[in-house]
């Protein structure tokens, strides 16, 4: 039977890791989204080798295990000079590895928007960036969101991953407290149980945007 | 006529421009004045849209010399804005913005390159729409309207602009047939105001009723280029001839 009495005793300890699962996972989706449209408009751009340069960091990252970059970026950097607590190296991680999902997405979401809007937005008069941020962006984002949303998801999901480099955060509470007390099922089910609330949170949020860029489209 | 309007309108001296290797237009020498109507016609890929769409910079020519109003289109930024700002141009598929309301397609350009005041600027979108006969669809986004109105928010949004001279590029091509009157009327009202007016069109009725000059196009070539009478009742080239016994049936 399950104990929910022990899973009760243990939420406070669970929540402190569920506090820097969110921090960790809210600065990775931020800098992941910047890094994502940058490397997106230099993957489009007509600088020579930036777009090559862009999409040879795309093809590195998506090609090698999350997990194999965790360690590469905590235990190898700091042999080549760059020193970073366990806390910023999970961060550095997690935003590398979503920004190549989101520069894939965006770029689906530009690509999208074609010949005929910067025609139009030519033929006006409006400067380019004028019509980067006020049609391409808009429009791109409605067409990359759902995939978007999906980097955002997983990229709270991987946080877990980021125990192995022993930050405090859900799964490595979990696995503490199972290694102390084996209530292996109790632990796990629970901590699932709150990654899911969370994520099931976020997909809220996201569908709500979605909805309101679809309003334009929809028919009445 | 002083000097301004002598140099007012569009001139092409031996325009020419290839895709890749092919031709697309061949040494093309064209004036069009201030206040003239002109129709260009001519089967697909004769160049006729290319011709228009150098007239503003959206394709750029490598050969000869464009002027539109004195001003030539060097390949400098500055001469293809300036340009831009006295061109208006309304395309075969309307090219409104999906994701603004039609007050906001009519706006966006007038806030953001003229700098007018959003009341301004809204003020003024609605005198267009009310002269393009859509005032009430305002507050709607493009995708909830007829071909027909989202052509004529086109217009009316490229007038916002205060355009001196406009380019058509096949206006109704895209429409059901019975909602190409409306465009046809909106456009020969803005004819009959004056407005100097180049259209890519094979609505030969328009042409017949509005034109100053009809021009048909054919292999990147002007082969004839006459006043609308002369062209439909007396064709001098062959390939012309050819050409409207295919369209006038």
């Amino acid at each position: 039977m399950i104990d929910w009495a022990y899973i009760i005793d243990a939420l406070p300890a669970l929540f402190r890791g569920l506090g820097t699962t969110i921090m960790v996972s809210v600065l990775a989706v931020a800098f992941s989204l910047l890094i994502g449209l940058a490397g997106c408009i230099l993957r489009l751009s007509n600088i020579p080798m930036a777009g090559r340069i862009v999409a040879a960091y795309v093809e590195f990252v998506r090609g090698t295990p999350f997990l194999v970059q965790v360690f590469f970026i905590f235990y190898g950097l700091p042999d080549l000079g760059l020193t970073l607590s366990i806390f910023w190296s999970g961060v550095l991680a997690l935003t590398i590895w979503a920004s190549v999902f989101h520069i894939e997405s965006f770029r689906a979401g530009f690509t999208s928007v074609g010949r005929n809007m910067s025609d139009a937005s030519a033929s006006l008069g409006l400067k380019s960036w004028q019509h980067g941020l006020f049609v391409i962006i808009p429009i791109a984002l409605r067409s990359a969101l759902p995939s978007t949303l999906n980097t955002v998801v997983g990229t709270i999901k991987n946080s877990a991953y980021l125990q192995a480099i022993g930050l405090a955060e859900l799964t490595y509470v979990a696995i503490g407290k199972v290694a102390s007390d084996f209530r292996t099922v109790e632990m796990f089910a629970a901590i699932c149980l709150i990654y899911l609330v969370i994520v099931l949170g976020v997909s809220a949020l996201g569908h709500a945007l979605e909805k309101r860029l679809d309003e334009p489209y929809r028919q009445r | 006529m002083d000097a301004q309007l002598q140099n007012s309108g569009i001139e092409y001296v031996k325009v020419s421009k290839w895709f890749g290797t092919m031709q697309v237009l061949k040494d093309i020498d064209l004036t069009v004045s201030h206040g003239e109507r002109v129709v260009i016609c001519g089967p697909s890929g004769s160049g006729k849209s290319t011709l228009i769409r150098c007239a503003n910079r959206l394709e750029e020519h490598q050969e000869g010399t464009i002027r539109v109003n004195g001003i030539e289109l060097d390949g400098r930024r500055a001469s293809t804005e300036a340009v831009r700002r006295q061109v208006g141009m309304v395309f075969q598929s309307f090219n409104l913005y999906p994701h603004l309301t039609i007050l906001d397609n009519c706006t966006i350009a007038q806030r953001w390159v003229k700098g007018i005041s959003r009341a301004e600027a809204e003020e003024r979108a609605m005198h267009y729409l009310e002269r393009v006969r859509i005032p009430d669809q305002a507050r709607k986004y493009p995708g909830q309207l007829s071909g027909g109105q989202q052509q004529r928010v086109a217009i009316a949004r490229s007038l916002c602009m205060a355009p001196d001279i406009m380019l058509f590029d096949e206006p109704t091509s895209a429409l059901d047939p019975e909602l190409v009157r409306e465009v046809l009327d909106t456009m020969t009202e803005l004819a009959n105001e004056g407005m100097t007016m180049v259209c890519v069109t094979h609505e030969m009725g328009f042409a017949r009723q509005v034109a100053d000059r009809v021009i048909f196009m054919d292999r990147g070539q002007i082969v004839e280029s006459a006043a609308p009478e002369e062209f439909f009742q007396n064709p001098q080239q062959e390939r012309t001839r050819l050409f409207l016994s295919q369209i006038l049936h």
